[in-house]
């Protein structure tokens, strides 16, 4: 009955070593804080007092590294040619031309037009599901009642629902609501599409939080909502950044909802505006590359300063 | 079916077992946005299923039509078995290498800090932009096979189906690994350096705490991972259709992209949602398998009720 | 509990506040798609050509009190946005589409308006086009579109220093061509560049081994709905030339990796790596492009070679005849649209179209040929087009919709040898049929 598969012997062995902190061993995100980013956790490589070098991962992680850089370095230096240049020497050559002008370029297409929808769904969708996933998840994981497990699972459907299934019905429904050719008729199937997986790790990291922690707020008699706000929430910052990255990241990316929901000028975003760089013949490599060069750079942004939070956050995904 | 009793399972004579207990209301701004976004047009589908219908006019009921053609299709059963190859394939390959690098991210070196912002990048990039990258990069005539014949022949990637889904493997490895890695990095740092000594002490080398320690840490972050990769890998076709269109021929056709295919190329909706339907409720009941298995859906920390 | 319950209250408040302005919306009429007062929008799919028809829109909104906003649409996904919306109150008044099979549907479906009226109205807008041109756009005897862009025949392309280096001419028949394979085979030349992964390049020789060995009539009437002619004597003998050439090497071994979209085929023929590619008018200007003194010095055109004995003309040519604007049945301003249509006849149009490399099918088009972009280029290909007996549109057009994907299908795998001849014939025997 309490068999909960998630904890293996080896791991209940190890608990009773572990000193004697609310959370034990896999606190992820609370008091023990420091302490973590300072134990030299970590698998492969520099635990503990080992200082030999460890080959097999320099080899393993330089091989990736290759892996990783070689379309990198094409989507670099081929935003920076001409696309005489580019198709002069191919991909992989060394540029032999210079120019700014397919970033200059990008932007009498109308790039900034687009970057700046692309901004408003972004900050939009990921709005929305800060504010509608916390609760939900708070409720999933304190509230033990069949409805929210149902709801836990009607999620966990909606995961297997791809977007391009759905997406007749949801032009018909966004149609007769009238959001059609609208930013907000993008942002709101984009926000709900983001639901299940912000969900899932949001309860991941949300499940960590154990009875001792709620147990000190209850002498003070403290409502739910107060729970949330005080102790919740705060302790959930490595989970919320997580998902705010990838809501980020499915906005910024999005491209069958816009294609689909939006017609003129005056609401493309990016992914679309990508595409004015592909004729009906052709494809201008280098003006096409410089562009997603640019609206890379600021969803690269939000993931460099999320990324410590977002590795705490996703400490507690697994369960542990 | 899980039923608990309100108090859960705690400590006989914990005091507050009742605070921070929010009520179901808590979750039901959530649920119906995503039930009006989601599933309302889920039923829709399986309703449209049922009919015929080009876009152009209302669409006209046919009962079962669509699906008998659908069981005598071909091309349907064959990319059900591709769905299958592909996405057993990203799990074996992606999953290593995202505990592998996860896990090596999780050391402290500032090295790695800078690495890993690098091997994010791929994550970033839309679909357009990864399959151009690498159609520019696996050109037979100019691209990298061209620099290395020895390995890759006359460099015919797309134009065999072998080779075209070891492309498609390899694309998915290269975008997606950085997403669960950074899974697996977040587990890997809450494992206890305690244990890690405690090893030493008893004289295990690198690989065999590797085996022993950390492998077992990570168990529900692979379970994790590994639904989200099957889910992601039954459900996304972007990268199929940007990179082979399904081609050569048919050969790289997965069940998701011929849903799009009949969709908005072949403008038979009422047979994609058919498709759709099937998909979503493979693709459902796996995940809930999973789930069940592992536990998962019992959302509580593994100190609780110990 | 009191706390409790005002919290549900709150939010219970705000799960209303969310639902209760969608469904204030949707108990009036879908408004927020309808379109304002004086405004027609015209779709097009969007690319390079988008430059002369905001100049076309510019100069109708000088001098006209309805005013015209120009749609572009990101270009491989056109047709699926199009269907899409069509039947919406998010129609677009006129749009761009390809003629033949692409409007057929939406004529099917009572949703375009014939444009008899608008002919009798200013008899220019049929009269001042060139007939095979403007009957793509003619289904079942009612026209439905107007010529708004320019021709695109499909023609042989040459490397002439390759050639040249290899000693032979550009070939005028089939047997020539063949000829000509095994001369650049010998020299390790690819001798066809070919875009495979794109498709529809190998279509391109189906439509002419076809028209050459059977004359237009197959096609005509396998569209017609008379598919056994895809099993006919001349059909198997068009397949067994393509096999041969095939067979010969003639395509080399990898071209279904290489695409003409993103610049690999024609790489293979601008670096001589290949002598020929078999192309769409636009192929000059991709080259051009790129290099445009290789282009001037080096860049041969020829028409596809006859082939002996064969029922088809020799100077029969396919390809894409034009794209049309279409207009829709319920358009509020069919007045404001009709003159619009009358630019696409205008000296200001021909001009313009001109001057990007596009080749407008306006009977004026020949006194502004110099003005061209490559004069002798364009003077060739409009002989091609206007000596032409039969221009054929590209299969994939000329079909509905529906059809194209199993079309390109069977193409593809016919050429890289997955389906044999009657597996090819038995794919076209079943493509969903026209009319």
């Amino acid at each position: 009955m309490s068999n909960d598969l998630s904890v293996t012997p080896a791991e209940h062995a190890s608990g009773p070593t572990t000193p004697p902190t609310p959370g034990g061993e896999s606190r992820p995100g609370g008091p023990q804080d420091g302490g973590a980013r300072r134990r030299r956790a970590g698998g492969r490589a520099g635990k503990g007092s080992r200082n030999r070098p460890n080959w097999g991962a320099g080899i393993a992680v330089t091989i990736w590294l290759l892996i990783v850089a070689i379309p990198l370095y094409v989507l670099v230096t081929a935003s920076f040619q001409t696309q005489a240049g580019y198709a002069a020497g191919g991909p992989l050559s060394l540029p032999t031309t210079f120019t700014l002008d397919n970033f200059t370029n990008a932007f009498d297409q109308g790039f900034g037009r687009y970057f700046l929808n692309t901004v408003v769904v972004t900050v939009a969708v990921v709005g929305i599901v800060v504010l509608l996933v916390p609760p939900l998840s708070y409720a999933i994981v304190r509230n033990r009642s069949r409805a929210t497990t149902g709801i836990f699972r009607m999620f966990l459907l909606g995961l297997a629902v791809p977007a391009s299934a759905v997406i007749v019905p949801i032009f018909y429904v966004i149609s007769v609501v009238g959001l059609y050719d609208n930013l907000i008729g993008v942002i709101l199937p984009t926000a709900a599409f983001c639901l299940p997986i912000c969900t899932i790790i949001l309860s991941g990291s949300m499940r960590d939080i154990t009875n001792e922690l709620y147990e000190a707020m209850a002498l003070d008699g403290a409502s739910p909502r107060r729970v949330f706000m005080q102790l919740v929430l705060p302790l959930s910052k490595g989970g919320v950044a997580t998902i705010v990255v990838y809501s980020a990241l499915q906005a910024w990316n999005g491209f069958l909802f816009p294609l689909i929901l939006t017609q003129s000028e005056s609401t493309k975003v990016i992914t679309l505006g990508l595409f004015n760089f592909q004729t009906q013949y052709g494809v201008n490599i280098p003006g096409l590359l410089a562009a997603v060069v640019m609206s890379m750079i600021p969803i690269l942004l939000v993931y460099l300063f999320a990324r410590r939070a977002l590795v705490q956050g996703l400490m507690g995904v697994g369960g542990k | 079916m899980t039923t608990r009793a309100p108090q859960g399972r705690t400590r006989p004579g914990a005091a507050d077992l009742q605070v921070g207990r929010p009520g179901v209301v808590w979750a039901l701004p959530a649920a119906l946005f995503f039930g009006l976004f989601a599933l309302l047009p889920m039923v829709l589908v399986l309703v449209l299923s049922f009919t015929q219908w080009s876009g152009l006019g209302s669409p006209e009921f046919v009962g079962t039509e669509n699906w008998s053609r659908l069981l005598d299709d071909p091309v349907m059963l064959k990319s059900i078995g591709l769905s299958l190859v592909l996405t057993a394939l990203g799990v074996v390959t992606q999953t290593p290498v995202a505990m592998l690098l996860g896990v090596w991210a999780a050391g402290h070196q500032w090295n790695r800090a800078v690495l890993s912002a690098i091997f994010f990048v791929p994550l970033l990039l839309s679909a357009a932009a990864v399959s151009v990258l690498w159609r520019a990069v696996l050109d037979p005539n100019f691209g990298v096979p061209a620099q290395m014949e020895w390995l890759f022949g006359d460099g015919n990637l797309f134009g065999n189906q072998s080779t075209a889904i070891a492309v498609l493997v390899f694309v998915s490895l290269w975008q997606f690994t950085p997403l669960h890695a950074l899974i697996y990095q977040g587990a890997a740092k809450a494992v206890p350096p305690m244990l890690y000594e405690a090893a030493e002490i008893d004289g295990a080398g690198r690989v065999r705490s590797f085996f022993a320690i950390t492998l077992p840490q990570l168990r529900n972050t692979m379970i994790t991972s590994v639904i989200l990769m099957v889910v992601g890998g039954l459900t996304t076709f972007d990268t199929v259709l940007i990179l082979t269109n399904g081609g050569p021929g048919t050969d790289t056709t997965i069940t998701a992209f011929y849903m799009y295919q009949k969709a908005f190329r072949g403008f038979d909706f009422g047979l994609a949602s058919a498709i759709a339907v099937v998909l979503v409720v493979a693709a459902t009941a796996i995940s809930l398998v999973m789930v069940r298995l592992s536990g998962y859906d019992k959302m509580r920390s593994e100190l609780e009720g110990v | 509990m009191n706390t409790r319950t005002r919290k549900s209250l709150t939010a219970a408040a705000v799960a209303s506040a969310l639902v209760l302005p969608l469904a204030a919306c949707s108990s009036g009429d879908s408004g927020g798609s309808s379109r304002p007062e004086n405004e027609i929008h015209v779709m097009v799919y969007g690319d390079a050509t988008n430059k002369v028809e905001q100049q076309m829109v510019d100069t109708f909104n000088k001098t006209s009190d309805v005013k015209v906003v120009l749609d572009t649409i990101p270009g491989a996904d056109y047709q699926q946005k199009l269907q899409t919306i069509i039947d919406t109150n998010a129609a677009p008044d006129v749009f761009f589409n390809w003629g033949g099979g692409s409007i057929e549907p939406f004529v099917d479906a009572d949703l375009l308006l014939p444009l008899d009226d608008f002919i009798a109205e200013d008899p220019q807008l049929q009269d001042a086009f060139l007939p095979a041109v403007f009957n793509s756009a003619v289904i079942d005897g009612t026209p439905y579109g107007i010529p708004m862009r320019g021709t695109q025949p499909v023609m042989l392309f040459h490397n002439k220093q390759v050639l040249a280096d290899a000693g032979i001419e550009a070939p005028q028949t089939w047997d020539e061509l063949l000829a000509a394979v095994e001369t650049l085979k010998a020299q390790g030349v690819t001798p066809i560049a070919l875009g495979g992964a794109d498709q529809w390049p190998t279509l391109m020789w189906y439509q002419y081994a076809f028209d050459r060995v059977a004359g237009p009539e197959l096609f005509e009437k396998a569209l017609a709905g008379e598919p056994d002619v895809w099993d006919s004597a001349e059909s198997h003998e068009a397949l067994d030339k393509l096999s041969a050439l095939i067979d010969a090497g003639a395509f080399g071994t990898n071209f279904d990796s290489v695409k003409f979209t993103d610049g690999g085929s024609p790489a293979l023929l601008r670096t001589g790596k290949a002598a020929f590619e078999l192309m769409g008018s636009w192929n000059y200007s991709t080259h051009y492009d790129v290099d445009p003194a290789w282009t001037d010095a080096n860049l041969g055109y020829t028409a596809f070679p006859a082939v002996d004995g064969g029922k088809g003309d020799a100077a029969n040519i396919t390809g894409n005849t034009n794209n049309f604007y279409s207009v829709l049945a319920d358009t509020r301003y069919p007045d404001a649209v009709r003159d619009f249509l009358t630019l696409m006849y205008s000296d200001e149009f021909v001009e313009a179209q001109l001057a990007i490399g596009n080749l407008p099918t306006t009977t004026n088009t020949e006194q502004f040929l110099d003005q061209a972009a490559s004069p002798e280029y364009a003077a060739f290909q409009f002989d091609l087009v206007k000596d032409a007996p039969h221009f054929q549109m590209s299969w994939d057009q000329a079909f509905p919709p529906a059809a194209g994907t199993p079309l390109k299908i069977a193409v593809q795998q016919f050429f890289s040898g997955q389906i044999d001849a009657d597996g090819f014939i038995a794919a076209m025997k079943s493509l969903p049929a026209s009319r």
